[in-house]
């Protein structure tokens, strides 16, 4: 697949291949240490405040044991603190695991447990809170170390050395069977994504960056990584104005906020509810978008709204990050959502014959999944001596050679951009007594977009009100896996098999509607 | 009960009943009940709640004064619209 043209220019010592993330921190504070790194409402963090913070966050972590290679667990909303822990956990040589703060507690402890985290790092308020999971004390938070007690030369040589390859981040992803994996990300898969973001989007310091989705996502690696690169200023949206659209284009209108990077539904709820059109966004020339399908008429209307801005379909999996990219051009008219466009030119993309599934292979590949090496051996193939992962979507080609998405191979469903198995949501419902069997299917809804049903086969003589069936869900997972319709079926319909029959589930949900 | 919470958590209750239960069997709908920790609302349901409240009792919420523990029980919905009102008067 011919990658889009584009100038080369020499890169920078710092942006070559093997930079590893938190050196592209260090450079850039040398070179910008006055420069905005964060701004979090009224608090600015410059460049040189970051590092320093950072470093100095980075020796305690050593003097309590960490090691290369050891877990540190971040369970906090972005903030200024939680970006802080991410590069002093990077200094250390440790692996960051970035976890959502709302999910339910079991589900953050059983992730803590398998990420085997010797420290965790939470709390929504400054300071966080540090806990040495292995003696279950706690450490307190550096406070009040300004940059000039730290001079900037003091730091490196205690630090581990560090390959490109070695783990920088593990991102926990939806499971089919009923516990989420840790996707292992190495620095130079990172790398790989953030370098070329930057120049294909001619990313500079005088960037201001918001990216409203959580750090264990990984669109974060976007605004994170161009910051410590290109010295972009990372615009922190509060957590509390996150979910209402209104509040997000107010707050949008008035940070001077130039690139933004969401999944498509926030974008949607913004000109829908949020009316965007009635703001002025002058500043804004770039909007990126991933995670899921932006459905065409939503879109047209977007790139109306913004005539000026660069609009960019990403697409990929967490364990490939971003592999292909799709710009919309002006003509843009809606009929149909638009394609995930071509290959990065740091992915290899090919499509498997016989099943139409996209394979993606290259720098930005992931190391593999967290302790779950037959899950790993499953999600890989081999290519001409390459390793490639099978990202389960099936996709075709359109005449001009872009990609279009068409579809999955396997039960995966996306949902206001969170990847959800329903498989996962089947297993909760099974650990519960009064439930025999439990089927979840997704369909459509024109005004909603994807939703999720659930059917259960109760005990005989139980009785269960929908509130706490969902409530049973939503002390397990994530309440975006929670279903929309739970319904009650004397049994779950089964194919000749012995396996459920889905398409007939799905008949009834959409029936139902 | 007085008259005004009556007059607030009546169509509130209404709203939720019939956008979030909908076809399903009426489920008793409990004030203190969590509606979004425990699962009935989503953020979507959260947006289409907010406009509707704010619709309903002509009122305009700023960002710092709502969230998603703010609008999680029908008593706490009902005490959030009535410090709102008291502000407007």
């Amino acid at each position: 697949m011919p990658e889009r043209e584009k100038p080369k220019r020499e890169k920078p010592e710092r942006e070559k291949k093997d930079a590893l993330l938190h050196h592209w921190l260090t450079a850039t504070a040398d070179a910008l240490p006055n420069h905005p790194a964060l701004i979090e409402d009224e608090r600015v963090t410059t460049f040189a405040d970051l590092l320093c913070q950072a470093r100095s966050l980075a020796c305690l972590f050593q003097q309590n044991g960490i090691q290369k290679g050891d877990r540190i667990a971040l369970v906090m909303p972005k903030t200024t603190e939680a970006i802080v822990s991410l590069f002093s956990s990077l200094f250390a040589g440790a692996i960051c695991v970035p976890i959502h703060p709302q999910w339910p507690k079991d589900r953050v402890e059983a992730t803590l447990s398998d990420s085997g985290a010797k420290l965790v790092i939470d709390g929504d308020l400054p300071p966080p809170r540090i806990t040495d999971l292995r003696t279950r004390t706690e450490i307190p938070w550096p406070q009040g170390r300004r940059p000039s007690t730290f001079a900037n030369t003091e730091f490196p040589a205690i630090f581990p050395a560090m390959e490109a390859r070695d783990p920088a981040l593990m991102l926990f992803t939806s499971g089919s069977t009923g516990r989420p994996k840790g996707v292992v990300l190495s620095h130079r898969a990172i790398g790989a994504f953030a370098s070329w973001s930057a120049d294909q989007f001619e990313i500079t310091s005088k960037d201001r960056i918001a990216c409203p989705a959580p750090l264990s996502f990984d669109l974060s690696t976007l605004d994170i990584f161009n910051m410590a690169l290109r010295g972009a200023t990372c615009m922190i949206v509060p957590e509390s104005i996150a979910w209402m659209p209104r509040f997000l284009v107010q707050w949008l209108s008035t940070s001077g906020a130039t690139c933004w990077y969401s999944v498509p539904s926030l974008l949607g709820g913004m000109l829908h509810q949020g009316k965007l059109e009635e703001r002025h966004c002058r500043n804004l020339r770039l909007i990126l978008f991933a995670g899921e399908v932006f459905p065409g008429p939503h879109l047209a209307r977007l790139r109306a709204t913004v005539p000026h801005a660069l609009l960019a379909n990403l697409y990929g999996p967490t364990e490939t990050n971003v592999v292909t990219y799709y710009e919309v051009p002006q003509d843009f008219d809606g009929a149909a959502p638009p394609p995930i466009g071509r290959a990065c030119p740091y992915a290899d993309v090919r499509v498997d014959p016989a099943t139409g599934e996209l394979l993606a292979g290259g720098e930005s590949l992931m190391t593999g999944y967290w302790n779950r090496p037959d899950d790993t051996r499953r999600a890989f193939c081999e290519l001409d001596g390459k390793t490639f992962y099978r990202t389960g979507d099936v996709v075709s080609v359109a005449p001009d050679g872009d990609y279009i998405f068409a579809g999955r191979l396997d039960r995966q469903v996306k949902r206001r951009g969170f990847r959800i198995e329903l498989g996962e949501i089947e297993a909760a419902f099974s650990r519960s007594d009064d439930i025999l069997d439990a089927a979840a299917v997704s369909f459509d809804d024109s005004a909603r977009g994807t939703m999720i049903a659930a059917f259960l086969h109760l005990r005989p003589g139980c009785e269960m009100p929908i509130a706490d069936a969902k409530a049973h869900c939503a002390r397990l997972l994530p309440l975006y896996m929670v279903p929309d319709r739970i319904m009650f079926l004397e049994a779950i319909p089964k194919g000749s098999r012995g396996k459920t029959d889905y398409a007939a589930l799905k008949k009834l949900a959409e029936d139902a509607k | 009960m007085t008259q005004q919470t009556m007059e607030i958590k009546a169509p509130v209750r209404q709203y939720i009943q019939e956008h979030f239960f909908g076809a399903a069997p009426p489920v008793p709908l409990n004030d203190a009940m969590p509606l979004i920790t425990g699962g009935l609302i989503d953020s979507i349901g959260m947006i289409g709640l907010v406009a509707f409240i704010e619709e309903r009792f002509k009122i305009e919420f700023k960002p710092k004064e709502v969230n998603t523990q703010s609008l999680d029980t029908v008593e706490k919905i009902e005490g959030l619209i009535r410090s709102k009102l008291e502000q407007r008067s």
